[in-house]
């Protein structure tokens, strides 16, 4: 019965060509604004480590009065004080402390440009921490933190760049005039949201191409790339700066158990307690742990313009789904006559609701697929409206497209019930009745 | 408008269609109003000018490699020279950053040194006396730089400077009587005073954003060069000059010193594509609410056009009767448009309510201003003679049912 | 085959009640040739749609084939339409999206049965109306008989017990309505009951027995003569 509706379905779309092709494209329209703005907002709401989303914690502490916190949530990043108690406190199971630094790479060809690589200052069981994949060797060791030696993990990209793309475990390259000694390659790893930082990278980025060990960042008093916010004038020189209550820090503890995390929450209240006991804080312990989600949530990763579109998107499709109701009434209700005559003949109201459903969803079919062609174009066109490193990232995918067509032929099966209702009412008719 | 009551009559055995198109139409207003509003605070600043002269103007953004803080002095003095000896060049300056480049240094100010809370926000551009002209900004009163009082400073160093130049809006925000020249200004927390000693018409901060926007042109001119590795070059060039000195700047700089990174992507930029990034996307957020809004009241039409329609259809009969027992063509097209009016008057009543919750929500969710009640009276005009429109066609048709359709059976 | 006792039929407005049918009895036997006259607003439509399970009726009781469908819920009552019942229409009826195969076809996909099954019976029916060549037509193509002769093929496809047709003829010329009228005769020759209301005479006298309705109620003349002659003088009156 199903394949016979169909082709009555089909066969139907052809009669009122006007009025078929105002319903795809109300459909069409309707689900590829949809799609569209939903590829941005799933690129954007991404869960970047799934697997350890609830594992990962970025820490937070007041170290500013309340006058200076924006609604009395601790600051987004640390100072270098607490950083360092932090990591010599040594309470996760792995932690790091990270900021954005910008050396240049000087290749050893003096007549090759230097090179530019988004790069990162922090601690050996960062890689760990974030499951990054290692192509050749692996991450500096935790002595190697402490000796602030001079080791570096490059990104496949510039490994190829500067070394075709072989093992260059061992091998050594040249920093702003320094020289660091390789150990490790690291393969495909581009996180987005780039989760680890969304407050200096927007979220949203390149992937990362260069890692060196905080500690020795720091002995170079390489400043950070990213944002420094003071609540006062630190005074002057790096040490003063060092020594400051600058925030410009983001630290990240892997606690795997609810019970580790709530060990670790307890010790960081009583860290900012001694603090204010000390003198330094004189204020009560603000401290906050956020896992993954809720520090992207919190650090308000998906864009405005992604929630609004996808918002204003739902709402054309909500219209167009109105529209497709009334076009659908009329088109059942002009067949009255024949419902009557099928009822006569023996159909069930079970055989009209089918009937009409499955007609419904042959309409729902074709704007899914003129929902398709559109969420194609759309999704090419999203560079338009949106930043570069955040439309790189929807594309049209199985998962999509698959989506775009279940969604269209829902959504008129939706809109087709009270229009099948009202003609599943229909009496079996003896006689055409006209009004 | 003299059948009303008969008509509301014959719409209540029509609820269906009439709520349907009533909803159709209030929805409609609701995301019509909203995005045309959304429309008009992207675009506003779109329009906003930076006080700059835009054209002819380009932006080199620089860092040393693996150059010593001290030493960046004089491979900045070096550039500028080189840069300003340029055949095609009409003047370079070094700076920290420039309107609409996105990221800057903000601090507040004060008139007075112990003032607790700021008076104005403000964003400062580390920059020369060769600023004014490189970026074609208009000087309105008092003076430019004087070469003698430019140094270079560590970031990490700086306090204030014996003297600034400000914009306008500022100068009005801190002096409201207009008596800002000569006067002085404290940066937070610090005591040495500076002194005004030129006010520039305009200048706009480095950022677009909403956050930005109440200090959108307070702008301090520091006469400090700040040493370290980054900074940015502004080139004023001369008029036809631009495409060409686009690709002669970076050459010409790396053949100065090759231990620098111009950064690939906008690294060197014309000003027309800063600022075409720097909108990018309110200017993108626009035209997809624009499109949105177009498609929309297309379909939002033609859903009406496709159900008076049917209602037409459906009624030729009793048109015939109608027009039988003397109505005439005008009678019947006024039915139709007064029917329409009718219902859509239910739909923009709703739309109107609907259009000022969905904004309140907005509001309290996104950094969005309250919806202008302007909005939604000229989307409430809008979708009524929308519907008359859409109506005409149908209703002309149905002025044309000839009488003798009252006699056929079927 | 067809037995309605003491049926009513009361249609209700706000205001008021009208009995379209009241103590409405009659009986069909299995193979018979029954004509229902009567004027219009007699209640011979009301009484076909009621025999045809096409509405349900207020009271008394109604059996087709031995079932008491009073009872039945719609999917029987459907059940019941296509399986057992055939109807001819006066306004034929045709689907206009359909051509002639498919309009005969309809039923027999209701009845879920195999392709090639149905196709023998359309082309059997087809045939049997003189129109297998039309097969592929569709309705606005033909003239007002062979539409009635499609709708009988529908109507025959189903191989139905019982036959309903309300004015056959009506919308046809005097010729072609000849050529319907005698393919009826041919098929309850073989065997099918057939109910035919019809406003002509003519037609009604070709049927075994006449039953005449009158305001509602049956005046059947082969059976009760004397309460027709009461009815008639009050149609007089």
């Amino acid at each position: 019965m199903f394949a016979y509706y169909f082709q009555l379905g089909l066969r139907s779309l052809r009669r009122n060509p006007l009025l078929t092709a105002l319903m795809v494209m109300a459909i069409g329209f309707g689900v590829a604004a949809s799609m569209i703005t939903y590829s941005v907002f799933r690129a954007t709401s991404n869960n970047p480590i799934p697997q350890k989303s609830d594992q990962l914690y970025a820490v937070q502490i007041a170290n500013w009065k309340a006058e200076d916190l924006d609604q009395g949530e601790p600051p987004p990043a640390l100072t270098y004080t607490d950083a360092m108690a932090f990591m010599q406190a040594h309470k996760a199971k792995r932690q790091t402390a990270l900021y954005p630094i910008a050396p240049s790479v000087i290749p050893a060809d003096a007549s090759r440009l230097p090179i530019e690589e988004n790069s990162y200052a922090w601690y050996g069981d960062a890689f760990a921490m974030f499951d990054i994949p290692f192509l050749y060797g692996g991450p500096w060791t935790q002595a190697q933190d402490d000796a602030r030696a001079a080791v570096v993990v490059i990104g496949k990209k510039l490994n190829d760049k500067l070394f075709n793309g072989k093992d260059s475990v061992g091998k050594t390259i040249n920093l702003d005039g320094h020289d660091y000694r390789i150990t490790g390659v690291i393969g495909e790893w581009d996180p987005q949201p780039l989760f680890f930082d969304p407050v200096n990278t927007g979220g949203f980025g390149d992937p990362i191409g260069l890692f060196i060990p905080f500690t020795r960042a720091i002995d170079l008093q390489m400043t950070t790339a990213g944002n420094n916010n003071c609540n006062e004038t630190p005074g002057t020189g790096w040490d003063n700066w060092l020594h400051s209550e600058c925030i410009w820090i983001e630290y990240w503890a892997e606690l795997p158990t609810q019970a580790d995390a709530d060990a670790y929450k307890r010790w960081l209240t009583g860290y900012a307690a001694e603090q204010q006991r000390a003198g330094r804080f004189k204020w009560a312990p603000n401290v906050r742990l956020r896992n993954v989600t809720e520090w992207l949530d919190f650090q308000k990763v998906v864009p405005p313009e992604s929630k609004i579109s996808l918002l204003v998107s739902l709402g054309f499709l909500l219209i167009c789904l109105v529209n497709t109701i009334g076009l659908l009434l009329a088109k059942f209700m002009r067949r009255s006559p024949e419902i009557g005559v099928r009822r006569a003949l023996g159909a069930s109201r079970r055989e009209i609701y089918a009937q009409f459903l499955i007609e419904a969803g042959t309409v729902g079919l074709t704007g899914g697929v003129l929902g398709l062609l559109l969420t194609g174009l759309g999704v090419l066109g999203v560079g338009w409206v949106f930043d570069e490193q955040i439309a790189r990232l929807a594309t049209l995918d199985v998962s999509l497209i698959a989506l775009t067509i279940v969604a269209a032929v829902l959504a008129t099966l939706l809109a087709a019930f009270y229009p099948t209702w009202r003609a599943a009412q229909v009496q079996p008719a003896w006689q055409l009745k006209s009004n | 408008m003299l059948q009303i009551k008969p008509i509301l009559a014959a719409l209540k055995r029509h609820k269906a269609g009439t709520v349907l198109i009533a909803l159709q139409i209030a929805l409609t207003l609701a995301i019509v109003c909203n995005a045309l509003f959304i429309i008009q605070q992207r675009t506003e600043h779109l329009s906003r000018p930076t006080g700059m002269t835009e054209t002819n103007l380009l932006t080199v953004a620089n860092r040393w490699v693996g150059a010593d803080d001290k030493a960046t002095p004089s491979l900045g003095k070096t550039d500028l020279e080189a840069l300003r000896r340029m055949p095609g060049v009409v003047d370079a300056t070094l700076t920290n950053s420039y309107p609409l480049r996105g990221g800057g240094w903000s601090t507040s100010v004060n008139t007075t040194p112990e003032a607790k809370k700021e008076m104005a926000h403000t964003t400062l551009y580390f920059t020369d006396d060769h600023a004014l002209a490189a970026m074609g900004a208009k000087l309105v009163a008092g003076r430019n730089f004087r070469p003698s009082e430019i140094e270079w400073v560590d970031a990490k160093e700086f306090q204030t400077t014996p003297v600034v130049i400000v914009t306008k809006a500022l100068a009005d925000k801190l002096y409201p009587d207009g008596s800002a020249l000569g006067k002085v200004l404290y940066h937070s927390g610090h005591t040495k005073p500076s002194t005004i000693i030129g006010i520039v018409e305009r200048l706009q901060v480095p950022w677009t954003g909403t956050w930005a926007s109440n200090f959108a042109e307070n702008t301090i001119l520091i006469p400090r060069l700040l040493t370290g590795n980054f900074g940015s070059y502004l080139v004023r060039t001369q008029p036809g000059q631009l495409e060409r000195l686009t690709k002669a700047v970076p050459k010409l700089l790396i053949q100065t010193n090759r231990m620098r990174v111009i950064p690939e992507e906008r690294g060197v930029r014309t000003f027309a594509q800063v600022r075409e990034q720097a909108y990018k996307s309110d200017r993108g957020m626009a035209i997809l609410m624009g499109v949105v809004c177009a498609v929309l009241l297309a379909i939002t039409a033609a859903g009406i056009v496709g159900l008076t329609s049917f209602w037409v259809g459906q009624r030729r009969k009793q048109i015939g009767v109608r027009r039988a027992l003397g109505a005439t063509k005008h009678d019947i097209l006024s039915y139709f448009l007064t029917e329409n009016l009718l219902i859509g008057a239910g739909g923009v009543i709703v739309g109107a309510a609907l259009a000022i919750g969905m904004n309140l929500w907005l509001v309290s969710h996104f950094e969005m201003e309250r919806l202008s009640l302007l909005y939604v009276a000229a989307g409430v005009i809008a979708l009524l003679l929308l519907g008359q429109g859409a109506v005409l066609a149908p209703a002309m048709k149905a002025s044309r049912v000839p009488p003798v359709e009252a006699t056929r059976s079927v | 085959m067809l037995k309605m006792t003491h049926l009513s039929k009361v249609y209700r407005t706000e205001v008021v009640e009208t009995y379209a049918l009241r103590d409405f009895n009659i009986n069909v036997k299995e193979g018979e040739f029954v004509a229902v006259t009567g004027p219009s607003g007699s209640g011979k439509t009301t009484f076909l749609t009621i025999a045809g399970l096409l509405e349900t009726f207020t009271g008394g009781h109604y059996h087709l084939d031995g079932i008491e469908v009073s009872q039945l819920n719609d999917n029987a009552r459907s059940k019941i339409r296509n399986e057992k019942i055939g109807f001819i229409f006066q306004a034929f009826n045709l689907i206009p999206d359909l051509n002639v195969y498919d309009n005969v076809e309809v039923p027999l996909r209701y009845r879920g049965m195999k392709a090639a099954e149905r196709k023998q019976r359309i082309m059997d029916a087809l045939e049997r109306v003189g129109l297998a060549s039309r097969a592929k037509h569709y309705p606005a193509e033909l003239s007002g008989g062979q539409q009635q002769r499609v709708a009988i093929a529908r109507a025959l496809a189903g191989s139905p017990r019982l036959l309903l047709a309300d004015e056959p003829t009506g919308n046809l010329d005097t010729q072609m309505a000849r050529g319907v009228m005698e393919l009826l005769e041919e098929i309850h020759r073989e065997g099918a009951t057939i109910v035919m209301v019809t406003h002509d005479p003519e037609l009604a006298a070709r049927a075994q027995r006449n039953v005449h309705i009158i305001d509602g109620q049956v005046v059947d003349l082969a059976e009760e003569p004397r309460f027709h002659a009461h009815n008639a003088r009050v149609a007089d009156a």
